[in-house]
């Protein structure tokens, strides 16, 4: 009972702070906003007794969204959101798009019979141990795929962002 | 039997030789003719001798040619290769100078031989070809001076008369073969009743056709338009002779009726044809004239019943009117026309000409004792001896008697005048030719007791007939000489300039209905062409109709296919409108599908 | 139960957010903080399938662990695109980019 209680209010948090994002016209303001909606949804995995995975969360978001702050402020026109203009398009489309979009899914999770539900789940330790033994020996594969595309995506985006000598 | 056969092969080769070498046509025409009077001698001794000859060639299925010499072939063989020899000789002076010469001598070995062919054909078959042949070359050689109107029409006018009256050849020979059922002609002459009748009619107007008897004697007088040795050959010796010689030969069909037609006949255009041969003004055209009077006698001696008679009077007239007709050709080459007005005192120049000439004008009016007399005789007394003598002698005696006015006329009008002293090319081969032929004029008449004998004939005879005959051709020249020819014919001489035409003659009664008839199925094909081009163009019309549709629909459905699919792709391009919020919501949109898809699979 | 709900019902509403975000934003960084909120909005229910439905099966947290890395990967690879673009053009609005129309 109590584990929904704070799943939901991590959840409601991250909710809140996700439409800030896009309501806010300040672009540092949606950063941030950003980063508690993800740091929200770590508390909801702490929430959800997988530990690992939500610290793992929060310490990503935290970064990425501290740089992605960053490149806001170079690249945006208007960083601070004071000239009120109005940067969206295809206002209705997208709207339905995602209203459709949270409806369906809601369908299929309220519809969908999910089966008997685990209440017990191993302890923290034990999963971090369990995940790296998954990691080492059934997911190898994954993992090792993983480490060269994210080795492919440095190499690609050094690449794109190079400045070029004419 | 070889040397025989030299008689046709002679002629035959040196027309094969002069078309092929093209080069001294006069010595291979010499030769073939020469080779060809050979032949005949040889065949002709034989036969007096008691052999007789003969050759079967394979011809049509059941009916093969057959040749065969016998006495009455080898005189008709000997008669055509003497003469054609001595004319031949003749026309190489002639025709000195003359363009087309190769043509000439071929066309005139080429005749020889088939009238030799003509003469000696045994069946039906072979006659009827050689008869077409000789027509063929009557015809060349009538239109031989190509560039001359008058040698076309008068070639064409000869050839559709002989051509039209060959007709009555073609029937009988039918109606012989269909009731003897073989071709060979003296076995199908056993015929009797009204096939006898009709086949015998029938060669009579074939006869009378080709040897220029009424009413078809026209086509003689304008074939003068070919050289004078074609006249002197053809025209007076052998084609219209061939008209003779086939009645002659079918002589056992003719039944007592059809005799009496041909007597009839012959004696009515002995009459007619010296009147009209009064009137001319043609020297050649009086002697054209002349050949149908003469050949009217023949007949009449047929009619009479004595075929010995026309034999004789065949073989006579051929030396006498080839002679004339030579020295008509000498006095043109003088003069350089054929009209009586023009060759006026030609007589005194050409002296030795116009004694030959007048020699065998006399012949022909039969003073004795020139070959004339003899034959002249044989016929008259013939005619008296036969069945309608009280028909056929007074048809004679006035046939004799105009044929001494128009002698006499001719010679006055050579005479009077002044000579002009020209000079005549050619002089040594026509004076050569002119003079065999006038001997044989004279002397021929010796020869008819042994041809009688020959031929198993008794020759007619008879003093009254004799002195009959030769008053009246004296009384006939006398009145040739002594009136003018513009009174010697009186009311007559209308109608005998004009030939004495019939209902408008031949023009009015055959030729105009042909005309027409001509006109009318000329309008009818038109007709019929106008609506089977109609037809034609009915049927484009509706191909075209149908190409026009089917391009149309075609064309129209492809090019709407066409501007349906740009214009789809150009709705569809607007899609891509590089713009990313709208590729991206494409792709969200497509993925729910794909998720909806996908679901619905599910279940 | 009830949390398994809880956490997919919210999985729903941030994906929608997300959704309507990468469509409606004409700014290349915030189209990809629309991107980040719906890939935020799988881990959840990714997390909530294993914790509920199979905690035995480690997979479940792989695939989670994959999902942080592609957020990662993404992010960078599309802030050097970012920069690309900026050079090349001055400014990453969206609407100006109309070079691909066909």
């Amino acid at each position: 009972m109590a584990q929904a209680v704070f799943t939901g209010s991590f959840g409601v948090a991250a909710i809140w702070f996700g439409v800030v994002v896009f309501r806010t016209s300040s672009m540092v303001r949606s950063a941030l906003a950003l980063l508690f909606s993800q740091a929200a949804i770590g508390g909801m995995f702490l929430a959800m007794e997988t530990e690992f995975l939500g610290v793992l969360q929060i310490m990503m978001m935290a970064t990425e969204m501290a740089i992605m702050a960053i490149f806001m402020v170079m690249y945006m026109m208007d960083p601070g959101g004071l000239s009120e203009m109005d940067m969206t398009h295809q206002k209705r489309a997208s709207l339905a798009a995602g209203v459709l979009g949270a409806f369906g899914a809601l369908a299929v999770a309220l519809l969908a019979g999910w089966g008997p539900v685990e209440v017990q789940v191993p302890a923290a330790t034990a999963q971090v141990h369990d995940l790296g033994i998954e990691i080492m020996e059934r997911s190898m594969l994954i993992f090792e795929t993983t480490g060269v595309t994210i080795l492919t995506a440095m190499i690609a985006a050094t690449a794109i962002a190079i400045q070029r000598r004419h | 039997m070889m040397l025989a056969a030299l008689t046709i092969l002679g002629p035959l080769a040196a027309a094969a030789m002069i078309l092929l070498l093209r080069r001294v046509p006069e010595a291979f025409a010499l030769a073939g003719s020469a080779a060809g009077l050979v032949g005949a001698g040889f065949a002709f001794a034989g036969v007096s001798g008691g052999a007789r000859y003969g050759a079967t060639l394979p011809g049509l299925p059941g009916l093969p040619l057959r040749l065969v010499v016998e006495p009455l072939t080898a005189t008709f063989a000997a008669l055509i290769a003497v003469v054609g020899f001595l004319v031949m000789v003749y026309a190489v002076g002639y025709m000195t100078g003359e363009v087309g010469r190769v043509r000439f001598y071929a066309q005139m070995s080429f005749f020889m031989a088939a009238m030799q062919t003509l003469v000696h054909a045994n069946d039906w078959v072979l006659l009827l070809a050689a008869w077409e042949l000789i027509g063929f070359s009557s015809y060349l050689l009538i239109s031989f001076h190509l560039g001359r109107p008058d040698a076309a029409s008068g070639a064409t006018r000869a050839f559709l008369y002989t051509r039209s009256a060959d007709l009555g050849l073609y029937v009988a020979v039918f109606v012989l073969v269909a009731k003897t059922g073989t071709s060979q002609i003296p076995a199908s002459l056993e015929v009797g009743g009204a096939a006898a009748v009709v086949a015998g009619l029938l060669l009579l107007l074939t006869a009378a056709g080709k040897s220029a008897q009424v009413p078809f004697y026209g086509w003689l007088q304008d074939a003068m338009a070919g050289p004078t040795p074609v006249s002197a050959l053809l025209h007076s010796a052998a084609l219209v002779a061939a008209g003779a010689i086939l009645l002659i030969r079918v002589y056992p069909l003719l039944s007592p009726g059809v005799l009496l037609a041909v007597g009839l006949l012959g004696g009515l255009t002995a009459l007619v044809a010296g009147l009209a041969a009064l009137a001319q003004r043609d020297l050649k055209r009086l002697l054209a004239a002349s050949t149908s009077n003469q050949y009217g006698f023949m007949l009449v001696a047929l009619g009479a019943g004595v075929p010995f008679a026309a034999i004789a009077y065949l073989v006579a007239h051929a030396a006498m009117k080839s002679s004339l007709f030579l020295g008509a050709g000498i006095f043109q080459q003088a003069r350089g026309s054929t009209r009586l007005a023009d060759l006026g005192g030609v007589a005194r120049e050409q002296r030795w000409a116009f004694l030959g000439f007048a020699v065998a004008g006399l012949a022909l009016a039969g003073i004795p004792p020139l070959s004339g007399f003899w034959s002249k005789d044989a016929v008259l007394a013939a005619s008296l001896a036969g069945r309608f003598a009280w028909l056929f002698v007074p048809l004679a005696l006035a046939g004799t008697l105009v044929t001494g006015a128009y002698i006499a006329l001719a010679l006055k009008s050579l005479w009077q005048g002044e000579g002009q002293g020209s000079s005549v090319s050619g002089m040594g081969w026509m004076g050569t030719g002119l003079a065999g032929l006038v001997v044989l004029a004279v002397a021929l008449g010796l020869a008819l007791p042994p041809l009688a004998r020959l031929l198993a004939a008794e020759p007619p005879q008879g003093m009254v007939v004799a002195t009959l005959g030769t008053l009246f051709g004296a009384a006939g020249l006398v009145l040739g000489w002594l009136v003018p020819a513009e009174r010697l014919l009186g009311p007559l001489r209308g109608p005998a300039e004009s030939g004495f035409r019939v209902g408008g003659g031949f023009y009015d009664l055959v030729a105009r209905p042909a005309f027409s008839v001509a006109r009318a199925a000329d309008t009818l094909d038109r007709g019929i062409h106008a609506r089977v081009l109609g037809v034609g163009r009915l049927g484009l019309a509706v191909a075209g109709a149908a190409g026009n549709f089917d391009e149309k629909g075609i064309d129209g459905l492809i090019a709407a296919l066409v501007g349906g699919t740009r214009w789809l792709g150009a709705r569809a391009r607007t899609l891509q409108s590089g713009l990313v919020h709208k590729e991206l919501l494409l792709a969200v949109a497509g993925g729910a599908l794909i998720f909806a898809l996908l679901t619905i699979g599910l279940f | 139960m009830v949390t398994l709900f809880v956490a997919l019902a919210v999985g729903a509403v941030l994906f929608g957010i997300g959704l309507y975000g990468a469509l409606s934003q004409t700014n290349l960084v915030m189209i990809m903080m629309g991107v980040e909120l719906m890939l935020g909005a799988a881990m959840v229910n990714l997390v909530a399938f294993w914790r509920f439905l199979h905690p035995e099966v480690y997979a479940g947290q792989m695939f989670v662990l994959i999902v942080m890395t592609v957020m990662a990967l993404e992010m960078a690879v599309g802030f050097g695109i970012a920069t690309g673009r900026f050079r090349a053009k001055g400014s990453v609005e969206m609407e100006e980019a109309r070079e691909l129309k066909g």
